[in-house]
């Protein structure tokens, strides 16, 4: 706990001069006599925390302004467009709340995953396997089966697929010591080419040249929220899902074990939890709950199984998740605040011309402003004095 | 059957293999030196998007091919630094660090794209892309010539890397400092070694050498730019470091080995095959994963990688 | 005195870490060739002091003076330019490397490698003091007791006028730390100033010339070695006058508890493997584990408590075989067990204090219910633990992060004493903690003991177990090599039993040299002309 460092840019002195060597070092009697020591907290205040999560926010947004107005676009009036594309209307409200909906999920697949410290990178190939089990169950079940129980099939097909594909990452782990990160990654482009396959060869729709296959039955499409709105039952599943990893991490003792690895898995081992138990398990809700996302998009949007319908939407969710630092809450308000920006991105670029693929910048600026946040919070200045000739 | 076996071993592929492994070897050494100081950097997909991009926006603009090689290599310069402040000054997660340097990457080169080129994604120009350059003498060699010595220069500059980097890091002083600070950065700290100083070098020099593996992609082999365009190729470099037990040959024998596979699957694409196209699109993705499975020996990872460095807390 | 036997001066410094005031106003000399302890309980703040001298830290106020200059240490690398070095208690070694890369590190430049006149200087460094030394091999395959000497080699070979060890000893067996001695005073011969840090009395007046001591971050005072004796430094170092506590009676054994047959775990020839371990322990009895830590304790203490699988042998814990069985099934018979490292063994330091006291057994009555945790009572047993153990905390759901080492152990000892356990292992208790702490922990080991709990103390501190213990069984190389059943008496023959030597006969302490040319080889009996330092 005696975590003093050197400070690194905050030191004026040392930054004035090269500290090499007794001959600058050393001058008796006088020179500076005070400076700055960097020191660690025991303890974050949490409003601390809060400010920077959202000086993280307002830093970005102001970068990101040079980006509009390198782009040649007023800034104000595009961020006004934005806004107003995002909550302007009731209508766009509710469109922010339906891009939001997979981030959801997505946001919290990778947040259960990094509580465990297990590096989940796959949530967009977990995704896609959550569109094709939730496809293929539409298959053999639509008509069926009444479609209440049909839509929990397919969503539970869309989960299991999920499962899966991070299951495999997870074999690879904890039998082979494959590191996870790799594994996803990996999986994620195998599973595209995958997908791009079937849409060309057995899924393809016969009556299309385009990698696409033919809608789906309307019997399969998750119930509508509203009239004149495409909100559809995967929002209030996604919500559910925060509520649930919350409990599972904090009301369950899988959760505490989930958390347990993330901390130390060595102490964890010493408390009896076995590590590759929990990390495959991890790996598997976490791989369900991003196939859920698939499966919500698909039969709550599209009804078409597409090559971009999803793509993208699991690196947002890696994005939402450690901005939330990994708290279910957390990841609900980033998700709708991204959802806000994907929305209004696109009526700012029909007015002002700024291009949408802002959205990206703008979400990976915040990421890394409120990365360094953390950290400087976590931190404080304190003026040392070093008193003069008592020698 | 037979055709299959006649491609594999066609000179065009092996003159592929070293042309495709190009990239990736110059990733690799770059991540391996950056890793033997400690950090893991996970955002060299990322520095291949945006310095593949930077190279080929100041190809379109001036035409001038060096400035594009100089800006494309500060590119990943650049990146390697925001990673040195992230996770050496900042003391941010590497894991996370990379990650998000990764999405930036690609998102700041996507936003820049349609910036630059007024959103008309559909009718982005080509640019003009470096020659390959045959050594006189030796590209007469048969075979051998062909396949070493009539390649881009930047080939020869990733070839000639290897020695370099080696006598670097087992015969200087700088070497031994940047070895022993992936190893036990306190040992090196209380040894009066800078180990914020060490890393910000080797990051700089793994973004710089990743910034090359993108300017490559973009103005070397294809003259095009789009946000796929590394396609993995970061990743693979990641794992070609793992399973090459962070030495320069192994690294080299994994670069030309995805080099050869990728150059293999095109050639018998181009010649038309039953083979599903997207099968072999997937295939180094799923060799990848084989090899790290096969190939279990982790003896000379960097005893500290990827955990942060505070003086006292040892 | 004057100025110019003066080499060092530390004016007025004090150093401030969050929570902790670890040096306050400390002021002292030292003098040129001479040998000056630093004496005080852990915690007193000695090691921050050293590493202040060593620009380690940054004082928040105060000064130095080296040489009469005034100084201002930004970093080792102006210590090491002003010629001081230091032998940190944990080795700073980059175990990867060979001795000579070692001690090249950061003394070459950025440029071409020159190690053979590394090699050359060192070669001469290795004949001054008689150490054999192989300067190619990694050293991290080295004996402990060589890696220290690649510590002070690494700050010989810089030319230092003042060298700092911090506990030099704690790592070395009785001969090893003579040995160590007889070197340091020929360094004091040549000149060198040497600051010895260490909390053990017979030491400091073995070796020092002065001795400064430390309490509480302050310095009680600054005398001639020769001028005081080891009460009066324990009475300054502790604050009181304390009776150095003969042992009391060891009450009577009940039934045999625990009982190891032929245990053996990781591969022969392995560092710190067991090699074949034979010991019974009854109820009502401390049983001491004694021996330079590196020997097979970890890996002991592992087996016991079910981390590490036992490769051949059994374990019986009241009378049932444990093989196969993980931490929790172990636990769950009656086993509670305190690991040497509590911040990487024992306590989850991100979570809460309730839910560390709950670890191991999180997934039982009455902390969880069918897979449901139940926070009621996570709260309950913490407010109990917290009451009981006196553990100094904001609240029982407070993060673990922010408590000291002692409060830290209290949490672990609350932990596993809880449920009357039949059998104790713990290992290294008190490392780290402060006189009272360390006091506390034994007093609790002594009521279990009264119990009718069988203890198996593991620790390398000697008087510890000394102190504790009526049986003790010394560990070499993977075996305990020898059983003393009145360890006080015996203290001479634990003591080369430590070193492997298992005939006292064979092997006057003079004879013993620290070369370690048989270490991994041979029936160390056999081998009396060498003290054969652990592996």
């Amino acid at each position: 706990m005696t975590d003093v460092e050197s400070p690194p840019a905050v030191d004026e002195a040392a930054s004035a001069e090269t500290p090499i060597g007794p001959v600058e070092t050393a001058r008796p009697g006088r020179g500076w006599r005070s400076g700055w020591k960097v020191e660690r907290r025991l303890e974050t205040p949490w409003f601390l925390e809060v400010a920077a999560i959202v000086g993280a926010i307002l830093v970005a947004i102001a970068v990101s302004a040079i980006l509009i107005a390198l782009a040649g676009s007023d800034v104000l009036d595009s961020y006004r467009a934005l806004y107003n594309g995002a909550f302007g209307t009731r209508n766009a409200t509710i469109e922010t709340l339906v891009q939001a909906t997979p981030l959801i999920f997505t946001g919290l697949a990778a947040a259960f995953a990094f509580r465990a410290k297990v590096w989940n990178i796959g949530g967009e190939g977990q995704l896609w396997a959550g569109t094709m089990g939730a496809f293929w169950a539409s298959l053999i079940f639509a008509g069926a089966m009444p479609r209440a129980l049909l839509i929990v099939v397919v969503m539970a097909f869309a989960a299991v697929f999920g499962a899966l594909w991070a299951g495999i990452a997870a074999v690879l782990r904890t039998r082979f010591g494959v590191n996870e990160i790799i594994a996803t990654v990996m999986l994620n482009f195998v599973i595209i080419n995958v997908l791009s396959y079937l849409l060309s060869d057995l899924w393809q729709d016969p009556a299309s040249f385009y990698y696409q296959s033919e809608r789906m039955p309307d019997v399969v499409a998750l119930p509508r929220l509203f009239e004149g709105g495409r909100l559809h039952l995967g929002f209030v599943i996604a919500l559910a899902m925060a509520a649930v990893v919350w409990f599972i991490l904090e009301r369950t003792s899988f959760g505490y074990e989930v958390r347990s690895i993330g901390v130390n898995p060595r102490v964890a081992s010493y408390g009896g939890i076995i590590s590759n138990r929990i990390v495959l398990a991890t790996m598997l809700v976490s791989g369900a709950i991003a196939g859920l996302a698939g499966g919500s998009e698909l039969t709550g949007i599209h009804l078409r199984l597409q090559l971009d319908i999803v793509s993208g939407l699991g690196f947002t969710g890696i994005i939402i998740a450690l901005v939330a630092r990994l708290r279910p809450v957390g990841v609900v308000a980033a998700a709708i605040v991204a959802g806000a920006v994907t929305n209004g991105a696109t009526t700012m670029q029909l007015s002002t011309g700024v291009p949408a693929a802002l959205v990206d910048v703008l979400t990976g600026l915040t990421l890394v402003f409120v990365l360094i946040g953390a950290v400087v919070v976590n931190y404080r200045l304190r003026r040392v004095s070093i008193v003069e000739g008592q020698a | 059957m037979n055709d299959y076996v006649s491609t594999a071993l066609a000179v065009t592929v092996f003159v592929g293999a070293v042309r495709i492994g190009t990239p990736l070897l110059l990733a690799a050494i770059g991540e391996m030196v950056t890793e033997r100081s400690g950090i893991l950097n996970l955002g060299i997909e990322g520095i291949l998007t945006f310095s593949a991009f930077i190279a080929f926006v100041t190809v379109d603009r001036t035409d001038n091919l060096v400035l594009g090689v100089v800006f494309g290599a500060l590119a990943g310069v650049l990146v390697g630094l925001v990673m040195a402040v992230l996770t050496v000054t900042f003391k941010v997660e590497q894991v996370v660090a990379g990650l998000s340097l990764n999405l930036l990457g690609v998102g700041f080169s996507f936003y820049l794209l349609r910036a630059v080129f007024d959103n008309a994604a559909s009718d982005l120009p080509s640019v003009r892309t470096w020659d390959v350059v045959a050594i006189p003498g030796l590209s007469s060699i048969p075979w051998f010539g062909e396949v070493l010595f009539t390649q881009h220069w930047l080939t020869y500059v990733a070839f000639a890397m290897l020695p370099l980097v080696w006598l670097v890091l087992n015969r200087t002083g700088f070497g031994l400092e940047l070895r022993s600070v992936g190893d036990a950065p306190g040992a090196a700290d209380l040894r009066g070694v800078s180990i914020e100083r060490t890393q910000y070098a080797a990051l700089a020099f793994g973004g710089f050498a990743a910034g090359l593996a993108g300017t490559f992609l973009s103005i070397f082999s294809t003259g095009l730019f789009f946000p796929t365009i590394a396609a993995g190729r970061g990743w693979i470099a990641l794992a070609i470091v793992i399973f090459g037990n962070w030495r320069l040959g192994r690294i080299l024998a994994g670069a030309l080995f995805f080099g050869y596979l990728e150059a293999y699957q095109l050639t018998i694409q181009g010649q038309g095959t039953d083979v599903p196209q997207q099968l072999l699109l997937a295939l180094p993705f799923v060799l990848t994963l084989v090899a790290l499975v096969l190939n279990r020996t982790r003896s000379n990872v960097p005893l500290h990688l990827g955990v942060p460095y505070l003086r006292g807390q040892r | 005195m004057t100025e110019d036997d003066i080499l060092l001066g530390v004016h007025g410094v004090t150093t401030r870490f969050p929570g902790v005031i670890a040096n306050d106003d400390v002021s002292l000399a030292i003098r040129r060739g001479s040998v000056h302890c630093l004496l005080g309980e852990n915690g007193a703040g000695k090691s921050t002091l050293a590493e202040t001298m060593y620009g380690v830290h940054r004082p928040d106020d105060g000064h130095l003076r080296f040489k009469g200059e005034r100084i201002d240490f930004r970093s080792p690398r102006d210590a090491i330019a002003c010629g001081i070095g230091m032998v940190h208690q944990h080795f700073e070694l980059v175990t990867p490397l060979s001795t000579i890369e070692n001690v090249a590190l950061g003394t070459t430049g950025k440029g071409w490698l020159d190690l053979e006149s590394v090699r050359a200087k060192l070669t001469d460094l290795c004949g001054t003091y008689d150490v054999e030394l192989d300067l190619d091999a990694p050293v991290g395959v080295l004996p402990v007791g060589l890696q220290q000497w690649v510590e002070i080699l690494k700050t010989m070979y810089l030319g230092v006028d003042l060298l700092i060890l911090d506990e030099p000893t704690a790592a070395l067996t009785p001969a090893g730390v003579e040995l160590l001695f007889a070197s340091i005073r020929r360094m004091r011969d040549d000149g060198l100033s040497v600051i010895l840090i260490s909390h053990k009395m017979h030491e400091v007046t073995g070796v020092s010339d002065r001795v400064t001591v430390l309490r509480k971050g302050k310095v009680v005072d600054t005398v001639d070695t020769s001028a005081v004796d080891a009460a009066e430094l324990t009475r300054m170092m502790v604050g009181r006058s304390v009776e150095l506590s003969s042992v009391e009676d060891h009450p009577d054994p009940t039934d045999s508890v625990l009982r190891v047959e032929g245990l053996v775990v990781g591969d022969a020839g392995e560092r710190g493997s067991l090699n074949g371990v034979d010991l019974t322990v009854e109820g009502r009895t401390i049983y001491g584990i004694a021996g330079v830590s590196g020997n097979g304790q970890s890996a002991l203490f592992d087996a016991l408590v079910g981390v590490r699988p036992a490769t051949a042998g059994s374990v019986h814990i009241g009378g049932e075989d444990i093989a196969g069985l993980g931490p929790r099934r172990i636990s769950a018979l009656g086993v509670g067990s305190v690991p040497a490292d509590r911040i990487n063994q024992a306590l989850l330091m991100d979570f809460g204090v309730d839910e560390n006291l709950a670890l191991g057994r999180h997934r039982d009555r009455p902390f969880s219910i069918r897979g449901l945790l139940r926070r009621k009572a996570f709260n309950a047993r913490a407010r109990e633990a917290i009451d009981d153990y006196e553990i100094a905390t904001p609240g029982p759901g407070h993060i673990t992060r922010v408590l000291s080492g002692g409060n830290l152990q209290k949490i672990v000892m609350a932990r596993e004493l809880e449920g009357e356990p039949n059998l104790i292992v713990v290992h290294q208790p008190t490392r780290g903690l402060d006189v009272s702490a360390a006091d506390n922990v034994r007093r609790r080991l002594i009521a279990e003991r009264d119990r009718g709990a069988a203890v198996v103390l593991i620790s390398d501190d000697l008087d510890e177990v000394l102190s504790l213990a009526s049986r003790v069984g010394v560990m070499f190389e993977g075996r305990i090599i020898g059983e003393v059943d009145d360890p006080v008496a015996e203290r001479d023959r634990i003591g080369l039993l430590m070193a492997g030597v298992t005939d006292a006969h064979e092997a006057a302490a003079d004879q013993v040299g620290e070369d370690d040319t048989d270490a991994a080889g041979g029936d160390p009996a056999l081998d009396d002309e060498h003290e054969v330092v652990n592996t």
